[in-house]
């Protein structure tokens, strides 16, 4: 009896587990974007999350047009890019050299325009995309939707495709060096300009990913992307800002402490857990917990 | 003192009065046109009813002037756009009453609106007639003056709705979700109360917050109880997202949703497999009463649709009436005097009436009670009314109402 009951217990609480990570994913996506344009930008893009929903809505016509999720992918990939793209040549690129303050307010006013256009284009009402609603799979107990399996595919897909760029091409290193120490990427030769526009498109892409991805997941609306800015913000400093890996895991983390945490604060209150966490580990540790020293390589 | 402002305002307000047909003008008295101010949502997420709710109260309106006004002088309107947002119809709302000198202000849609306008008619002293749903609308701070009148079903009682459903259905083990705000726990809270009155319990009861990327956890929750329904307050998008996860687990339970979420676009966005047998339960119209006759006749002329397209406009319909025939029991325009009267002429006893020019004439021979074309218009001590509520089930991806529910 009592073996049972503990058995049913442990069940519970793995069940809480992997429905933090599924939550998790979609944070971490989400904050993989938001670092990346730290670690390249240096500065906090608080248009990140409208971009999201960019491409959410740039997969939404894809799969319309065609009905293949795998184009609905591409066209997210493609679009935001050149949306990424389009946003620094008009207005980042401008205000190079700027305090960070100026570049984030001013990102927020791309956020805003952004959002504004979406709304005008696409109305307010929500849209979905058509996934097949399959049943879930049960793993000794536990419930697993192969749609949430199929999203961390693509989480992993992502992380790893961002590493590959960063860390195995010359574009890459050249990135790294521009973000590392630009006066002195420029007196070894690299033309900032040039590797800022692989910089902006590739952060562009893991937006529009991470949008499609939130937008699959959730509805469609003109306030997608915005409404889980926050979180994502909470992950990529939790992960140590700038760290693809650590933006995350950091989501995952938050996502699991979040759900462990509902049989004992509730539903209402697990999301000021998320934050309780992230105060604490920034007390004891405040570049995060993937975070490096500045300079240090 | 008249500045060069007010004399043009004057004289282009007596131009337009000029212009306007002959039953806008005086009659009988002589004095001025009573002012009011139509305040609707015509833009924003209320817009598929704001313009019809404005229309209903110019159509109300002129036909009491053609019955020779109330307390013998005719009703002009000043019509504003709330544009469904609170800053928005604060703006109009102090307009309406500094600039338009308006007595009393109709038709205000979302609870928001409502709550952010009521304390400007608080201050003017003016009553504000309202569509919202929100429970803190019918108490202090809110109605601290009993100015405000509620044409809609309160949150609440769409609550004991949901409970008359569940007994007629013969659900045993009802469980509750609702979306962390004033109407989604007041929908839930309402039922709770009405459902542990008639002996029942609620099985599991879950709070959710906005913007989750996925309800899971809540779901898990709610599901390990084995309720028979599940009844929610909640709205469109975390609805389609909570019945999206649902269907997925593959656990069987029915469902009780508000209408204003279980509604034609859900059905579009889950297909009629997911929302196969759900309870969709929305406030209804006073549809057989003579009133209900007569606004679907203005309806249908000024917007070319069917009365029953907007439950909002039926309200707005009564908005005007109901003061009209007020004013005409106070025998003047003075609001501190007609408040009072609102209750007199809209609730019983008294001869049944459901016209304006129906009204006047029986005022002659004692007290009325008019029945409208939104519910039979009985006001409470917190000045709400109890309309008819429809229980719509959903068969083959279509809503279809099998039959009403009073309460």
């Amino acid at each position: 009896m009592s073996l049972v009951y503990a058995r049913h217990i442990a069940l519970f609480y793995a069940q809480l587990i992997v429905n933090g990570l599924v939550q998790g994913l979609i944070v971490g996506l989400a904050a993989l974007a938001v670092t990346l344009v730290f670690g390249v930008a240096r500065f906090a893009n608080a248009a990140t999350g409208d971009t999201m929903t960019f491409g959410a809505y740039a997969a939404l016509i894809g799969q319309k047009a065609t009905g293949s999720l795998v184009v609905a992918g591409g066209a997210a990939v493609g679009a935001t890019a050149l949306l990424s793209l389009t946003v620094y040549a008009l207005v980042f690129r401008k205000l190079a050299g700027r305090s960070v303050v100026a570049l984030l307010v001013t990102s927020i006013g791309v956020g805003f325009l952004l959002r504004a256009a979406l709304g005008i284009i696409f109305g307010h009402n929500q849209q979905l995309f058509t996934v097949p609603l399959v049943r879930p799979i049960r793993f000794n107990g536990l419930i697993i939707n192969p749609f949430d399996l199929q999203l961390a595919a693509v989480a992993a897909v992502a992380l790893v495709g961002v590493f590959l760029v960063l860390y195995a091409t010359p574009i890459g290193r050249r990135m790294r060096a521009v973000a590392d120490n630009r006066e002195l990427a420029l007196v070894s030769g690299i033309r900032p300009e040039r590797v800022m526009i692989a910089l902006w498109m590739l952060v562009g892409a893991v937006t529009g990913v991470a949008g499609m991805m939130l937008g699959m997941k959730t509805v469609v609306s003109p306030e997608l992307g915005w409404e889980m800015l926050l979180p994502a913000f909470a992950a990529a400093i939790l992960g140590g800002i700038g760290s693809p890996a650590g933006a995350v895991i950091a989501g995952l983390l938050l996502g699991v402490v979040q759900e462990l945490s509902t049989p004992f604060v509730g539903f209402t209150y697990k999301l000021s857990i998320s934050f309780v966490v992230l105060l604490l580990v920034l007390l004891v540790r405040p570049r995060g917990l993937f975070g490096r020293l500045e300079g240090v390589r | 003192m008249i500045n060069r402002r007010t004399l043009l305002t004057a004289v282009a307000g007596t131009g337009a009065l000029m212009a306007a047909p002959s039953v806008l003008r005086a009659q009988g008295a002589g004095s001025g046109p009573i002012r009011i101010g139509a305040l609707n949502p015509v833009t924003g997420s209320g817009s598929p009813y704001g313009s019809g709710m404005q229309k209903m109260i110019l159509a109300a309106a002129e036909a009491v002037n053609a019955a020779g006004g109330a307390a013998g002088r005719p009703i002009e309107i000043t019509a504003e756009d709330t544009q469904t947002n609170p800053q928005a119809g604060v703006l109009a709302a102090k307009k309406l009453i500094e600039a338009n000198k308006v007595q009393a202000i109709l038709g205000t849609w979302s609870s928001g609106v409502s709550l952010a306008v009521i304390p400007l008619c608080n201050d003017a002293g003016i009553p504000l007639f309202h569509c919202s749903g929100a429970p803190a609308l019918s108490t202090p701070p809110a109605n601290a003056k009993g100015l405000g009148f509620r044409f809609q079903a309160t949150n609440g009682r769409f609550g004991r709705a949901f409970a008359e459903i569940c007994v007629k259905e013969g659900f045993k083990r009802p469980a509750t979700m609702a979306f962390n705000n004033a109407s989604g726990i007041g929908n839930t809270e309402g039922f709770r109360q009405a459902w542990e009155a008639k002996g029942g319990k609620v099985v599991e009861s879950v709070v959710y917050e906005p913007n989750q990327a996925s309800y899971r956890s809540e779901l898990m929750k709610v599901l390990a109880a084995q309720p028979d329904v599940i009844v929610t307050g909640s709205y469109l998008a975390d609805t389609t997202i909570l019945l999206r996860e649902w269907f997925q687990s593959g656990q069987p339970v029915r469902w009780i949703i508000p209408g204003w979420a279980a509604n034609p676009d859900l059905i579009k966005a889950l297909g009629p497999e997911v929302t196969e047998d759900i309870i969709s339960v929305d406030s209804v119209s006073n549809e057989g009463s003579p009133a209900y006759a007569q606004f679907d006749a203005a309806y249908q002329k000024a917007m070319n649709q069917p009365g029953s397209a907007n439950v909002y406009a039926a309200m707005t319909w009564d908005m005007v009436n109901v003061l009209a025939l007020a004013i005409e029991a106070a025998g003047s325009s003075d609001m501190s005097a007609v408040v009072p009267k609102l209750r007199e002429v809209g609730n019983p006893p008294g001869t049944v009436v459901s016209s304006f020019a129906e009204g006047k004439a029986a005022l002659k021979n004692g007290k009325i009670n008019y029945d409208g074309a939104s519910s039979v218009l009985d006001f409470d001590q917190y000045g709400d009314v109890t309309p008819d509520f429809g229980a719509y089930f959903i068969t083959g991806g279509k809503l279809e109402r099998r039959y009403i529910v009073k309460i």
